[in-house]
């Protein structure tokens, strides 16, 4: 049995590569390299340019383009966030009522779990991604990122890392989902003990986790690499954009950080199936909390900072002036990356650590929240007495000012060492930093995924749809999270699926909230699909009317090249459409003040 | 950017090594921390092989076979530590070895049979 199992697989194995060499064969044709060093050959004239990408799915699965890149990474974003989102609607919809009644317990441990890796990692990581990869290029003037095909590797590592995280799920046998929250703390996440974490499921997700790394790894190697070499002539460190500073310090964060996550997951997975100890015992369990903080609070920056630059870029060019104190806002980024560092052990007050060392972590903490409000100050000056058009984008920008500020301000609370003692491990903390990654990262992706709608896609989205989205979410998130701050001043403690009594009420609210969320998605998802497949086609370049207000920026101009130089492919226009109301720009006749 | 066709776009913008690369990696893993003998190997031939015909195909190789020796000694000598040093994963370490093998003899079969020259037009 065990040696026809072994033959199977290995004769799976076999037959799976010898279809990829079949495959490659197939798709390659091998007598067309250009190559990229050196003379070409003569007489070999079939060398692909930009318009011959290989037709249907092909394309998508070999191209090393930055933009299709990019809207992978986008695609597959807005799909894990669909489904993190669907797990914490069935989460929240349980907590409708104290007991357990809609789900077991064990499986809400399950979805809360996955909840967390998959915002965090499949779509917070993936979604920054996606405009990095896009704009980043165009922004800096650079033909396409520095290495266009460990690009386009570290994207198709993110499918089977979603895969192996969600696999406790699928109908596997023997297999369960982890249940060991984001943190993965020790002993629990090392399967000691009497609990179910020794199932394989941990392992699985543990392994997606690590290839996420990997691949967040590979990325900020090659955003690097790209902005420091491959930009333009006319593009110097003074006149860097905004948005590319934050990818740069973030893949700066992610350069640190990630690596250190994967080794301490190898570590674990050694613990869990190699009998390894690193993780055993009372040291153990503090030194997998200080590996991991080491890199999880980093994290919260590699999430937070090119979402920053987004809406540092974008709150201009609806203010109708430049971003206030650029070079502030710049050495604010650097500053934000540089802190970040040495605030890991405010995660662990509650540990029972040298209260020396507690202070100064507390230190740093409440010193990150200066940098933090340069920030918020500028990006109010910026909007004060400016020409502020509240288009949606601009409305996303101003809800993430607003979030941020809740989200920042219960943080600087929480940095002080007495009063996280009374609210650690509460529904507070849960709110704080829901406040940041769904009031404000969050909103930052859908500013940016409405603002350069017309770039990618060459259509106009819907005006009124886009403003119900962005008012659901705002109302919702509120809602939602500013609950969970009171459930945590009443002492309701995180991460469990019952609860007392005199929490329903609040919780009824927060879930409330959470509909209120589900629907503006819902809204929003339908606007895009439809936006993008039957909107009104985009004419020219300035879709926002940046030239009158001089803040047209580069890759609005690529874009209007690439309308110029656009070559019809015959068929008829299709002007007969229905006009849809949009957001302003030329495709509009409605102004949109 | 300059959308003046030919100019910049001249490079290639379709490759399919990327995505045998990234899923080399899931595999092997999989196969070595789950001891799955075939998937070890499979994945470390379909990650070598594809890294090899990667540097191949973007220039930084003449020839694909070399590449397939860089790949195979490194995974050799990672496949020594698992048998011969504390870490003692016997079975592991001869999984991986074995894969650096088959890449090490698909090289030598490379650089021995196939056509050293360019192929004349």
């Amino acid at each position: 049995m065990e040696v026809n199992g072994q033959l199977a697989l290995t004769v799976l194995m076999g037959l799976f590569l010898v279809a990829v060499a079949a495959w490659l064969a197939r798709v390659e044709n091998w007598r067309s390299y250009t190559p990229v060093a050196g003379g070409g050959a003569f007489g070999q004239k079939e060398s692909y340019g930009s318009e011959e990408k290989p037709s249907g799915v092909i394309r998508w699965l070999t191209t090393v383009d930055h933009k299709d890149i990019g809207i992978l990474y986008g695609a597959y974003g807005l799909t894990a966030f669909a489904v993190g989102g669907l797990m914490v609607v069935v989460m929240r919809i349980e907590l409708i009522d104290p007991g357990m009644s809609l789900i077991s317990n064990t499986f809400y441990n399950s979805l809360m779990t996955s909840h967390g890796i998959t915002m965090l990692f499949l779509f917070g990581t993936p979604i920054i991604a996606a405009f990095a990869n896009y704009l980043v290029p165009l922004l800096i003037g650079a033909d396409d990122m520095a290495f266009p095909r460990i690009n386009a590797i570290a994207f198709w590592l993110l499918p089977p890392a979603a895969l192996l995280i969600w696999a406790g799920f699928f109908p596997l046998p023997n297999v369960i989902p982890a249940q060991t929250a984001w943190t993965m703390y020790t002993p629990l996440s090392a399967g000691a003990g009497a609990g179910n974490q020794a199932n394989a499921g941990v392992d699985l997700m543990l392994l997606g986790l690590h290839l996420s790394g990997v691949s967040a790894t590979m990325g900020s190697i090659n955003f690097i690499a790209t902005i420091f070499t491959e930009r333009g002539d006319d593009v110097s460190w003074a006149n860097l954009d905004i948005f590319s500073w934050t990818i740069l310090t973030q893949s700066g964060l992610i350069l640190f950080a990630f690596p250190l996550l994967g080794s301490a997951m190898v570590m674990l997975l050694f613990d869990r199936n190699f009998g390894t100890t690193f993780f055993a015992g009372e040291g153990g369990a503090i030194l997998w909390q200080h590996l991991f903080w080491f890199f999880g609070h980093p994290e919260v920056y590699i999430l937070v900072l090119p979402p920053m630059g987004i809406v540092s870029y974008v709150i201009p060019r609806f203010s109708g002036r430049r971003l206030f104190g650029f070079k502030f806002v710049v050495y604010s980024t650097l500053a934000i990356g540089v802190l970040s560092f040495g605030v890991w052990a405010h995660h662990m007050f509650a540990t029972g650590m040298d209260p020396r060392l507690r202070a100064s972590f507390m230190a740093v903490s409440l010193a990150i929240a200066i940098p933090s409000a340069v920030k918020t100050f500028n990006w109010i000056t910026t909007m004060w007495n400016g020409r502020v058009r509240l288009t949606t984008p601009m409305l996303f920008c101003v809800g993430f000012v607003s979030n941020f500020i809740i989200g920042g301000v219960t943080g600087v609370f929480l940095a002080s060492i007495p009063i996280d003692l009374v609210l650690h491990d509460t529904y507070y903390v849960v709110g704080h930093f829901h406040y940041i990654v769904m009031g404000a990262i969050a909103f930052a992706g859908f500013a940016g995924l409405y603002y350069w709608f017309p770039l990618y896609t060459g259509r106009m989205y819907q005006k009124t749809l886009g403003k119900a989205h962005f008012w659901l979410s705002m109302i919702g998130t509120n809602v939602t999270f500013f609950a969970m701050i009171l459930l945590g001043y009443g002492g309701m403690p995180r991460r469990y699926a019952t609860f007392l009594p005199q929490f329903a009420t609040l919780h009824q609210v927060a879930t409330v909230g959470a509909l209120l969320l589900l629907i503006g998605q819902i809204i929003f998802v339908w606007n895009f699909v439809q936006s993008w497949l039957e909107g009104p086609e985009v004419e020219d370049g300035d879709p926002w009317n940046l030239r009158d207000s001089g803040l047209y920026t580069a890759e609005w101009d690529w874009y209007d090249k690439k309308l110029e130089t656009a070559i019809a492919d015959g068929g008829e226009t299709d002007d007969a459409a229905e006009p849809m109301l949009t957001d302003g720009g030329d495709v509009d006749d409605a102004a949109d003040e | 950017m300059d959308a003046e066709p030919g100019l910049s776009d001249q490079y290639r913008m379709a490759s399919p090594w990327p995505v045998f690369v990234a899923l080399g990696i899931p595999i092997a893993e999989l196969g070595i921390i789950f001891g799955l003998f075939p998937l070890s190997v499979g994945g470390l031939l379909l990650f070598g092989g594809s890294a090899a015909g990667m540097a191949f195909e973007s220039g930084y190789a003449k020839t694909p076979w070399r590449g397939l020796f860089g790949v195979a000694v490194p995974l050799a000598a990672l496949g020594a530590a698992f048998v011969f040093t504390a870490i003692d994963l016997p079975d592991r370490g001869i999984a991986i070895a074995a894969a650096a093998a088959i890449l090490a003899a698909a090289g030598i079969a490379g650089t021995l049979f196939s056509p050293t020259e360019a192929p004349e037009y």
